[in-house]
């Protein structure tokens, strides 16, 4: 019995030394063609199904899309640390000095169209409302839905977490340079919104255009309602473009080229809305 | 047995003792000294670890104590780390959170883990105890993430459903995982201590006519108390540097609930604030160095329990005579 | 006290007692069986056609004549449901109609501008082109039945007209009588109301049967097929029949939901006849089949989480792990040789104590804030290696998480190695690396072993320290250890919150979790059963 576990604990043993020395090394011969992508929640879900696309298209360019968010995303590139980032909304100019003091120049590439929805519950019975309603729902000085006649029923306001480029816009379009009142409760994607809404019965919360379906309310914003064409035109007020970013506009023919380009195509345009978002032309 | 080895004659029959001394084989004791000194610097791995964790750690929190001051982080509740040219880094509602979830696990996990550990050692037959055992180190041993998944996905709608809460995600939600979680260490660290407490204090408590429920609160427990103390902090670290649970379940509202006893609002812990919201920000940013003074003050917690522990365990140990 | 209060007394605090082991074990099983029965039918469930199509295209599995045959079988009886929905949407979309109209005249002006005729003539017919559309237009846009009838009606009165026989123009006059009888039977008010369900109805049709056979395929391929699973396929089923609308009950009241009869809803137009069709024969339209997909611990996932399996993810998860094992397991074992056979009681000793005390207790999410500040930003730069995350990063990461774990387990198995093994082996003249190479390390292998197993659920399990450090929710399955990796308890956590293709198919997301929690729960079982064998050898048994 005994000799079955001494050669067992050896051979895992030896596995596992011999296993060491093997990995330290080995970091360095993979530069074929392969592309690290870094940055938005938002746009995430385009790149990965651009990725997927590329896949077959380019099997040579392997590509890693890392998405945690678009100023860690911006900050990735300056660091030139991936030649393309994600972002849901333009760089900040603190950013852009920043980039430029490192020797990057950042090229913009304005992909999609992408709406920020107010929702709530389908069984709300309110439809619309104005930017000024919103904001102080989210500072916390409307508290119930009576106020805004609806039913009696206490808020429950969900916001996005704090680093995502969706709450930045949301800032941006709603917000100004007011802060959120401390009830409002954070979560961490667009899923989790719809999701978070779509179960509670008082919540209003916020996302992308592409989470808007039976199971949430979208809100007409100051008269409009939000979908594919008053966000293509900016008539929806929370109208934003949605960025890939490169340092320098790609080489022509390079992998980076080719992603980046991809949106123009039929095929890009196509999986841009079945993600939910809007080409940024009729094809 | 070594001094016995280091006989200082020769054992009838062997031309050299088994073991020499220093004096007599200065090459052998060398090699012996040297592999030693081998042995403790792998060691020293882990002393090396602890050492670089607070090394590192620290200097990444430094700039932003040397920036912000200790005084907004302790005195304010207001955490806004990406308001443009206004952030504000309050770490007060985030302590108070972890604080308020551990507690609310703590309620929970301490009476129904000592009983647990009571019906293990003292109410059911040995044979029984070890099936089950094992049994409950399997819910230790499932991944937060899983915990986290179920809070979110089944036990976040079932509240909202049937307890009617405006929120499934909160403070409440966490607490009950947590104590589930944290219910395996508290078991398996008091049974061992109440176990330890021997037979014979117990057959004396039976003697005198006591029965066994008295037996246990009157003098099992007590005698155990360092032990069982020594389990609830364990299972308090569990609970407070649990992250993806909480992440996922505690709704992350950066706020000290009012009225304060209201556990359905949701709270927003340290844990899931580095962890939600690290992955996001740019390397070396403020926020960047405030979610690594948020990561220290964790591991400082962390310390002082982790002291704690270690004293009361000690204490324990003597105090039933060596015998754990 | 009286005796029998306090008999009750120690009844009560028995059954109190008690009651918290079956809470303990209520929760055991109320968490784990969902998540395992849930999780479950990610590998076993009722596949329909689709999904064997799904299969053989995109996993080039599967007997490819059969599937064919299949997928011909069910698209003859699909054939008819799409023709009445196309039947009904023709008419009543006006802005596609409205498209394909102007786009008609583009295309007869190209090609009468082809066409060897006078320029005359030419001009002369597209100005009668340009009649037609802006007639058709003004039908479209008409706000009431007669007006928009009138105006066909003067479009309809070309029909006959010679020169435009054999052009392209004769399809003005397909529109045109398409319309007047979606007019006539269609009331024109409610077309609006109409459309809004008829999108509805539309998105569940191409949700249950994928797109029509020979239309273009989409460029996204979880739209290329429909529902790949019967209980997916009874969803969108539920939605095709019944309409959902949210109607209030006063001015500042909740709404409530009411579903109605979508063939009460379309009652008296043509489609009203697809849905009992459907109904009917939605088993030969899918055909759905048990299925045993065990392929799903090896498969690579396809559009985000929708098709496919897990295996990447296991695969990272493996390797992240026993990489982490390899680097601690050295390192804890000899802490553990030297604190039980050389420390002495000194200073140091205590020290190093606490230490592995020390590291037991800091949390997770502490190493992995340690393991972005040291390994990924600091070390694997310096020695050459991209900053960023990697296995490599997450591994060694991972290895101090579960060093102290390695040192306890070993310590404690080397000290319950009988003295007498050791004394005999010395006895014997060993030396004492000798004794503890081949009798001391031997007979605690079985106890190092379980705590070996033991922390690698615990490393597999953990996921804050790789957040920061090794984890990835989407990427290339890595080809060496300095790239990111996807691991199943980080992607539990991605598919559980930050996935939309996930919310669209929940199996997966319990797969994914039951995945991750049955590696685990096998490890623990393993360690658990060693350890019962171990303790039964130590007794002599």
């Amino acid at each position: 019995m005994r000799t079955t576990w001494q050669a067992a604990m050896w051979v895992v043993l030896a596995a596992f030394l011999g296993g060491m020395p093997g990995s330290a090394v080995g970091g360095d011969e993979k530069e074929k063609t392969s592309l690290q992508i870094e940055g938005s929640t938002t746009v995430g879900p385009i790149a990965d199904e651009f990725t997927e696309a590329f896949k077959k298209l380019h099997p040579e360019i392997t590509i890693t899309v890392k998405k945690t968010g678009s100023g860690d995303g911006i900050a990735a590139l300056i660091d030139g640390r991936c030649p393309i980032a994600t972002s849901s909304r333009f760089m900040k100019g603190d950013e852009f000095k920043k980039a430029v003091e490192k020797g990057v120049t950042p090229v913009a590439h304005a992909i999609a169209m992408d709406g920020v929805c107010i929702v709530v519950h389908p069984s709300n019975p309110i439809k619309a409302m104005k930017t000024e309603q919103v904001k102080d729902i989210y500072t916390g000085k409307i508290t119930n839905w009576k106020e805004l006649g609806g039913a009696d029923k206490p808020i429950v306001v969900i916001s996005r977490d704090t680093s995502s480029g969706t709450y930045e816009s949301f800032t941006n379009f709603v917000m100004g340079k007011d802060k959120m009142f401390e009830k409002v409760e954070y979560v961490n994607s667009n899923p989790q919104a719809h999701s978070r809404v779509s179960t509670t019965e008082g919540a209003i919360g916020y996302v992308g255009l592409g989470f808007v379906d039976e199971k949430v309310k979208a809100l007409e914003m100051n008269g409009v309602a939000p979908n594919r064409k008053t966000v293509q035109s900016g008539q929806y007020p929370f109208s934003r473009p949605l960025f890939l970013f490169t340092n320098g506009y790609p080489d022509l023919g390079s992998a980076v080229h080719a992603f980046c380009t991809f949106y123009l195509t039929e095929k890009g345009q196509e999986i841009i809305e079945a993600k939910g978002f809007v080409p940024v032309t009729n094809y | 047995m070594t001094q016995a080895i280091h006989s200082e004659k020769p054992a009838a029959g062997f031309t050299r003792p088994l073991l020499l001394s220093p004096a007599q084989d200065w090459g052998g004791w060398l090699l012996g000294e040297a592999g030693r000194a081998v042995l403790l610097t792998i060691t020293g791995t882990s002393v090396l670890a602890v050492l670089l964790i607070f090394v590192f750690i620290i200097r990444q929190a430094w700039p932003f104590f040397q920036s912000q001051g200790l005084t907004e982080a302790l005195g304010s509740t207001k955490w806004y780390p990406q308001a443009q040219g206004q952030a504000q880094f309050g770490m007060l509602a985030l302590i108070f959170g972890s604080l308020y979830v551990t507690a609310g696990a703590l309620v929970l996990a301490v009476p129904i883990g000592i009983l647990t550990a009571v019906v293990l050692s003292d109410i059911v037959p040995f044979r029984v105890r070890q099936a089950v055992k094992p049994i409950i180190e399997i819910l230790a041993a499932i991944p937060s993430v899983a915990y986290g998944f179920f809070a979110v996905l089944v036990l976040a709608p079932l509240m909202q459903k049937h307890l009617g809460l405006s929120t499934g995600t909160n403070a409440l939600n966490s607490a009950v995982m947590l104590a589930i979680m944290a219910i395996p260490t508290i078991v398996s660290v008091a049974e061992d201590s109440l176990w330890a407490v021997g037979r014979e204090l117990r057959e004396a408590s039976y003697a005198c006519g006591a029965t066994r429920a008295e037996t246990l609160l009157k003098v099992v427990i007590p005698a155990a108390h360092n032990g069982i103390i020594a389990a609830v902090v364990l299972g308090m670290m569990r609970a407070i540097g649990e992250t993806m649970l909480v992440w996922m379940a505690s709704g992350n509202a950066c706020q000290i609930p009012s009225p304060w006893w209201d556990l359905t609002q949701s709270v927003r812990t340290m844990t899931a604030t580095i962890a939600g919201e690290m992955g996001e920000t740019p390397k070396g940013s403020t926020h960047y160095h405030a979610l690594f003074a948020v990561g220290l003050m964790l591991l400082t917690f962390s310390l002082v329990l982790n002291l704690a522990t270690e004293y009361l365990l000690h204490r324990a140990k003597r105090s039933s005579g060596g015998h754990a | 006290m009286n005796v029998p209060l306090r008999q009750s007394a120690d009844k009560v605090f028995t059954a109190l007692a008690l009651l918290s082991v079956v809470l303990v074990a209520a929760a055991l099983v109320g968490i784990l069986l969902p998540m395992m029965w849930r999780g479950g039918s990610a590998v076993v469930f009722r596949g329909t056609v689709e999904f064997r199509r799904m299969q053989l295209e995109q996993f080039n599995r599967g007997d490819s004549a059969a599937v064919r045959a299949e997928v011909e079988e069910a698209a003859k009886i699909r054939q008819r449901a799409f023709e009445i929905l196309d039947g009904f949407a023709a008419g009543l979309d006006t802005s596609e109609l409205e498209t394909k109209v102007k786009q008609l005249h583009r295309e007869f002006g190209v090609q009468i501008a082809n066409r060897d005729i006078p320029q005359a003539q030419a001009t002369e017919l597209r100005k009668l082109s340009k009649e037609l559309r802006d007639g058709l237009l003004s039908a479209l846009e008409a706000g009431s039945k007669d007006q928009a009838l009138s105006h066909l009606d003067e479009v309809l009165s070309h029909a006959g007209d010679g020169r435009l026989k054999g052009t392209l123009a004769s399809t003005y006059f397909d529109l045109a009588r398409k319309y007047h009888n979606t007019l006539t039977t269609v009331d024109l008010n409610r077309r609006g109301e109409y459309a809004e369900s008829l999108k509805q109805v539309m998105e569940a049709m191409k949700n249950l049967f994928g797109p029509p056979s020979g239309e273009r395929l989409p460029a996204v391929t979880m739209e290329q097929y429909g529902a790949t699973r019967w209980d997916q396929a009874t969803q969108h089923l539920d939605r095709l029949l019944w309409a959902e609308t949210w109607a209030g009950s006063g001015e500042g009241r909740t709404l409530a939901k009411s579903r109605v009869p979508r063939e009460e809803q379309f009652a008296g137009t043509e489609l009203a006849e697809l849905f009992p069709y459907v109904r009917n024969n939605i088993q030969a339209m899918l055909r759905p089949q048990w299925t045993f997909y065990w392929r799903y611990f090896t498969d690579d996932s396809m559009s985000g989480h929708y098709f496919g399996g897990v295996g990447p993810e296991v695969l990272g998860t493996l390797l992240v792990t026993v990489l982490a094992i390899a680097f601690a397991l050295p390192v804890g074992v000899v802490a553990a040789a030297y604190l039980v056979e050389c420390a002495r009681d000194s200073l140091a000793t205590r020290v190093l104590r606490m230490c592995v005390n020390t590291l037991a207790g800091v949390p997770s999410i502490v190493f992995g804030l340690f393991g972005l500040a040291f390994f990924v930003i600091y070390l694997l730069p310096k020695l050459g290696l991209r900053e960023g995350s990697s296995i490599l990063a997450g591994a060694l990461t991972l290895a101090l998480l579960v060093l102290p774990v390695i040192i306890r387990a070993s310590e404690e198995a080397i000290r319950t190695v009988p003295r007498a093994y050791k004394e005999a082996s010395m006895a014997l003249g060993a030396s004492r690396f000798r004794c503890f190479v081949t009798v001391t390390l031997p007979a605690a292998a079985p106890g190092i072993l379980t705590g070996l197993i033991l922390s690698m659920s615990r490393a597999a399990g953990e996921t804050a320290p790789i957040l920061f450090t090794a984890a990835v929710a989407m990427g290339p399955v890595p080809t060496s250890l300095s790239q990111p990796t996807r691991t199943l308890s980080y992607s539990s956590y991605d598919m559980a919150v930050g996935d939309k293709m996930a919310m669209l198919a929940p199996h997966n997301q319990f797969g994914m979790v039951m995945t991750l929690v049955a590696i685990v729960l096998l490890l623990n079982i393993v360690a658990i059963m060693l350890r019962g064998r171990m303790s039964k050898k130590l007794r002599g048994q």
